[in-house]
């Protein structure tokens, strides 16, 4: 979308009359153009001021409390232990909200054959990485992971295979490692589900996650945080069908 | 944790808030319900018309919070401001699925009944604040936001339903939202 058109949604969008999919287009627009996100913030808030002068209604006794409950369930965190484990909520979360921005299927998208097209790819990917390291850094204690614990590869397609697909690690002493693996254009439903094995030289195979269904663009998002086990060394990302069979497969680079 | 319960959080009582959020405090949720749960219970009784959706809605915004604390950004707006576009979205996204139409359905505010209203002796946080950045606008356009925010009309509808062109009820939206704008910016310089 062109700065235009998101201006002339703007207002609408502030208000909350939009449907999800111009919502989430002029969201991806917001993200790489600053003047317009300030206009929506503007207006954003100008709307907000209308639900805040509404007469106050009472609210129930006990409320707050079961709010605080659902949100200790959704993190899966018993109260003594919570330090520990909302780290690993708050890690995946970013990383979910990263891949819910668009960024998944930039970072995984087929590499393009002709050199202009490449480049930019390759300046979207840039950005995607910068972004994505932004939001870990709202979650990691210390601060952004910097590129020598970021590390990512492509994923390709095997044979005549269709889509692609794009892996994350970080391998930090500060967090528990993590991977993130986006995969697109797959198109073989019957190929379900698809597992995900991080692969290190000595052909030792760890399991980061499953894939049970893929979305309209043959998408899908695989995120595991190791408690125990370190991804040094783990350099190659499979994606295997049901069978067994290689899908996608690449290298993620940890020599950075 | 923050100070001043009756007043406007500063930017990084704000911040604060959210990084407890995205920390997994249990005490950062605390203290957001305790400063926004009115609003937002409030913006839901008034969308969804009962009690007991507005409930289900409350918690719907606070776990939204926790789970998208990363992607609040200082820069696009205040705290406040994000957490009733969240309330406010839930309300649209939870009328479309159970009417199963594209655009929202809300509850036209006269349609609301009269509900048990807190006396006034308590006020809600940046009400008067924002009564009086609305009484920048004149009653047209009071109705005007009105029918869009609460009652979930598009331009294109409104412009349909009062037979004027699409453009001049954009250009009217925006210009009534600016003017608000405006009001708000007005009160927070010192």
């Amino acid at each position: 979308m062109t700065c235009l058109e998101v201006r002339e949604l703007l207002p609408e969008h502030a208000i909350g009359v939009l449907g999800e999919l111009e919502r989430e287009r002029i969201h991806r627009h917001l993200l790489t153009c600053a003047g317009c996100r300030k206009e929506a913030g503007d207006l954003g808030q100008a709307a907000s001021t209308l639900a805040f002068a509404l007469p106050p209604a009472r609210v129930p006794e006990g409320l707050g409390e079961q709010v605080v409950a659902r949100v200790r369930r959704a993190a899966g965190v018993p109260r003594t232990r919570r330090r520990a484990r909302t780290a690993t909520a708050g890690l995946i979360a970013a990383a979910i909200v990263f891949a819910s921005l668009g960024w998944g299927a930039v970072m995984a998208g087929r590499a393009e054959r002709f050199a202009d097209r490449a480049a930019q790819a390759q300046r979207q990917q840039a950005i995607a990485i910068e972004h994505f390291q932004q939001v870990l850094g709202n979650v990691i204690p210390g601060g952004a992971p910097s590129d020598n614990e970021t590390h990512i590869g492509q994923l390709a397609p095997v044979a005549s295979g269709t889509g692609g697909g794009f892996a994350l690690q970080l391998v930090s002493p500060r967090i528990l490692d993590f991977v993130m693996v986006i995969v697109n254009g797959l198109d073989d439903p019957s190929a379900l589900p698809m597992r995900v094995q991080l692969v290190n030289d000595r052909g030792r195979v760890l399991r980061a996650g499953r894939i049970d269904a893929l979305d309209a663009n043959g998408g899908a998002e695989v995120y595991h945080q190791f408690r125990t086990q370190g991804l040094g060394g783990f350099t190659t990302v499979n994606v295997v069908d049901s069978d067994g069979r290689l899908v996608l497969t690449g290298t993620v680079d940890q020599s950075d | 944790m923050i100070g001043r319960p009756d007043g406007p959080l500063l930017a990084r009582e704000e911040q604060q808030l959210v990084e407890g959020l995205l920390g997994g405090n249990e005490d950062a949720v605390r203290a957001l319900y305790a400063r926004y749960a009115r609003p937002i219970f409030t913006l839901g009784l008034r969308l969804l018309g009962s009690a007991e959706a507005a409930e289900e809605l409350t918690q719907d915004v606070f776990l939204a919070a926790w789970r998208k604390a990363a992607r609040f950004d200082p820069a696009r707006g205040r705290l406040s401001t994000w957490l009733m576009t969240i309330a406010h979205n839930l309300a649209v996204d939870r009328l479309r699925r159970e009417t199963g139409v594209t655009r929202p359905h809300l509850v036209l505010v006269d349609e609301v009944p009269e509900l048990e209203w807190v006396d006034e002796e308590q006020p809600l946080i940046e009400r008067d604040a924002a009564i009086r950045a609305l009484e920048s606008l004149s009653d047209a356009e009071k109705r005007l936001l009105a029918r869009a925010y609460f009652g979930g009309l598009t331009a294109r509808e409104i412009a349909e339903a009062d037979g004027i062109p699409l453009g001049t009820v954009k250009t009217r939206l925006r210009t009534a939202l600016i003017k608000v704008r405006r009001a708000n910016q007005d009160k927070e310089r010192p």
